[in-house]
């Protein structure tokens, strides 16, 4: 399993977010399936040379989001997709981001119908990758 | 084991002008007896009474050992000076004094280190000289009259001269006063100190000057340095 | 609840009539790394020394692994690491010679492989003098005397300032390396604010001689946030908002700087003040320490005019 995080100190966004962010980023990718074990927190903490606090709290951001699960004693592992949970807060998220790409889109010129395409091809390649790992396994 | 490590460090940085001091006087002294020099008048010898049947000859290689005296005291003076800068001075300058006194090791006793490896610098490099001297020149081929126990002690008044001034350049380096006033006073001190003791007649005004004046000195050392103000 | 390994009360600190360290009271716990940070000559080494009995406080006190720090044992030194202001190390010593008189110090916790392949690593020779050690070379030696004693507390006072980058990260990483392991504490005094987002868990800001802020990283950030503001009409003059740190207007617009406001009370201020529209903004950690140090409403340097 190759998790590979880039870190970005000084970008405005708190390190475990960009963490959290870059792993939940690999889970929707297919990178990382249900059952898979997340590195040890020491583990990521000495690779990436972050404080192993920092990602303690972004695997428990996940976990909150219902993206991971800890076994006190066994480590994190990337939970089942059926039982993950979304909120209010999440979808706020969600829009957030959705109206950071419209208006690059509108912005650019692109018409409304062009960006539904567009969005839908780009959805497309996701899932696309989630079936060739189902279908690898 | 940690007292060893840190008097082993401070004699380290006293060797090189141990040598060099003792190497001066070696020469210096060496060369005078070897060229058996005469110095006439000397002042405080000249109590040979005016009937004693002595040779010329002998008379003009009586005056003894005295005649190293200049150089044993600029030389005894100048060790003091510079093991007092190398201890005390040179650690502002480097900005070791952090790095030295985190220590787990009280800090009277990384102050007692220095001290003592500059006394044994000091004892050892001029004294073993002197010794070497004083020995030399008490050999019949050498002066054919023996050398007075009272000259052998006048040369360790010089070595204990130069400490006197290795404790006032010391107290002067620990000294976070500024430069025109208290700063300065461990050096005047101890010149203070020559002078008063190069003006006594007597052996025990001499040693009775030292004696307070390395008392004085030590205290104020150990003050300053415990008051812990750099 | 964690025990504090570093506390200060009132502590107070005066050079003749300048003030360096104004009555700071710090409470530190075990097992954070804590970013000490400040200006140059904000007094954060006087504060560290201070702090490790090398200096004797005009008023006020501090407490080092419970011990005061004007009487510290030696016991207690010996778990005090300490990397000091410019890796100052004796000058004619060799490395293996430094190695033989640190280790004189901590007779039972010198970890010989530890030194030796940390040695080995930064590509030196235990013949080496410091001397002949370029600056990053000997912050280097420096580094490795400080952990081989395996040290329950590490102080670290500017341990990267103008190291190149590849030395900083050697020091991150050995921070790293050594809170990982029980009971660890570090503090260390730094400019860099990415290492210190990169690492602390908590920070401290001193700002001539006065502690400005001691709280975790993440309430720091939270914290100091820009509000932009756009006016249709005119721009108010008195912007009397909690928190304000700085304030800058231009034609139709408000950009303030606040420390600690909640969202709501800027959009309430916002709407009081007849806003047409804002934006709450998350700055990066370094954006942050310059307003937040900065005097208030404060003029930049250089100012571009239009001509």
């Amino acid at each position: 399993m190759t998790l590979w995080i880039q870190i970005l100190p000084g970008s405005g966004e708190p390190i475990y977010v960009q963490v959290a962010e870059q792993i939940s980023k690999a889970i929707a990718r297919g990178e990382l399936s249900k059952g898979d074990k997340l590195p040890a927190v020491r583990k990521l903490a000495s690779e990436l040379v972050i404080n192993p606090n920092t990602v303690a709290r972004a695997y428990s951001r996940l976990e909150q989001a219902g993206l991971v699960t800890t076994k006190t004693g066994s480590g994190t592992f990337v939970a089942d997709p059926k039982l993950r949970k979304t909120d209010a807060a999440d979808i706020n998220i969600l829009n957030e981001r959705m109206d950071t790409l419209i208006s690059r889109g509108l912005n650019l010129g692109i018409e409304a119908q062009d960006l539904i395409r567009l969005f839908e091809s780009r959805l497309k390649k996701f899932s696309d990758k989630l079936n060739e790992r189902k279908e690898e396994k | 084991m940690r007292f060893s490590a840190l008097l082993r460090k401070e004699l380290r940085e006293c060797l090189p002008w141990m040598l060099l001091a003792a190497i001066a006087f070696l020469a210096l002294g060496g060369f005078f007896l070897r060229a058996k020099a005469y110095y006439e008048g000397d002042r405080l010898y000249s109590r040979l009474s005016p009937g004693t049947i002595v040779d010329h000859y002998q008379l003009t290689f009586y005056p003894t050992l005295n005649f190293t005296g200049p150089w044993f005291f600029c030389l005894s003076i100048g060790l003091g000076l510079v093991l007092g800068i190398r201890q005390f001075w040179i650690p502002h300058f480097t900005r070791t004094w952090p790095f030295l006194l985190h220590r787990s090791i009280s800090r009277k006793s990384i102050l007692a280190a220095k001290l003592s490896a500059a006394l044994i610098a000091c004892v050892i490099s001029m004294g073993s000289v002197w010794v070497g001297l004083y020995w030399y020149a008490n050999r019949p081929e050498v002066f054919p009259i023996p050398q007075t126990v009272r000259v052998f002690i006048e040369g360790w008044i010089f070595i204990m001269l130069g400490l006197v001034v290795y404790l006032g350049t010391a107290l002067s380096g620990l000294s976070t006063a500024n430069w025109y006033t208290t700063k300065i006073f461990g050096l005047v001190f101890a010149t203070f100190i020559i002078v008063t003791t190069l003006s006594q007649w007597t052996l025990v005004g001499i040693f009775a000057v030292i004696a307070v004046s390395v008392a004085v000195l030590l205290v104020q050392i150990f003050d300053t340095f415990l008051r812990r103000e750099y | 609840m964690n025990e504090i390994v570093l506390e200060t009360k009132g502590l107070t600190k005066y050079y003749g009539s300048t003030l360096a360290v104004d009555h700071m009271d710090l409470q530190i716990p075990r097992g954070c790394i804590c970013g000490f940070v400040g200006r140059n000559g904000a007094g954060k080494t006087t504060a560290i020394k201070l702090m490790l009995g090398l200096l004797n406080p005009t008023a006020g006190s501090s407490r080092l692994l419970g011990c005061d720090s004007s009487a510290l044992t030696p016991a207690i030194r010996q778990r005090i690491g300490y990397v000091t202001e410019g890796h100052r190390l004796f000058r004619w010593m060799s490395i293996g010679g430094l190695e033989t008189f640190q280790r004189a110090f901590f007779p039972k916790q010198w970890d010989d492989k530890f030194f030796a392949d940390m040695i080995e690593y930064f590509e030196l020779s235990k013949k080496q003098k410091i001397k002949h050690l370029s600056n990053g070379q000997r912050a280097q030696v420096s580094l490795a005397l400080a952990l081989a004693p395996n040290p329950e507390l590490l102080i670290m006072d500017d341990p990267t300032l103008g190291l190149d980058a590849a030395i900083r990260r050697q020091f991150l990483e050995g921070m790293i390396e050594l809170i990982m392991r029980q009971g660890r504490t570090v503090l260390f005094s730094s400019h860099i604010l990415g290492d210190v987002e990169r690492v602390s868990d908590r920070i401290v800001v001193i700002d001539k001689g006065v502690l400005r802020a001691n709280c975790s990283l993440e309430q720091f950030q939270k914290a100091i946030k820009k509000a932009i503001l756009s006016f249709a009409d005119s721009v108010p003059d008195q912007v009397n908002i909690d928190g304000l740190l700085q304030c800058k207007r231009s034609e139709k617009g408000l950009e303030l700087t606040l420390v600690g406001t909640d969202d709501e009370k800027i959009s309430e201020w916002a709407k009081s003040a007849g806003a047409e529209n804002y934006n709450i903004v998350q700055m990066n950690l370094e954006d942050q320490f310059i307003e937040f140090t900065a005097p208030a409403n404060h003029k930049r340097l250089f100012q571009w005019e239009e001509r």
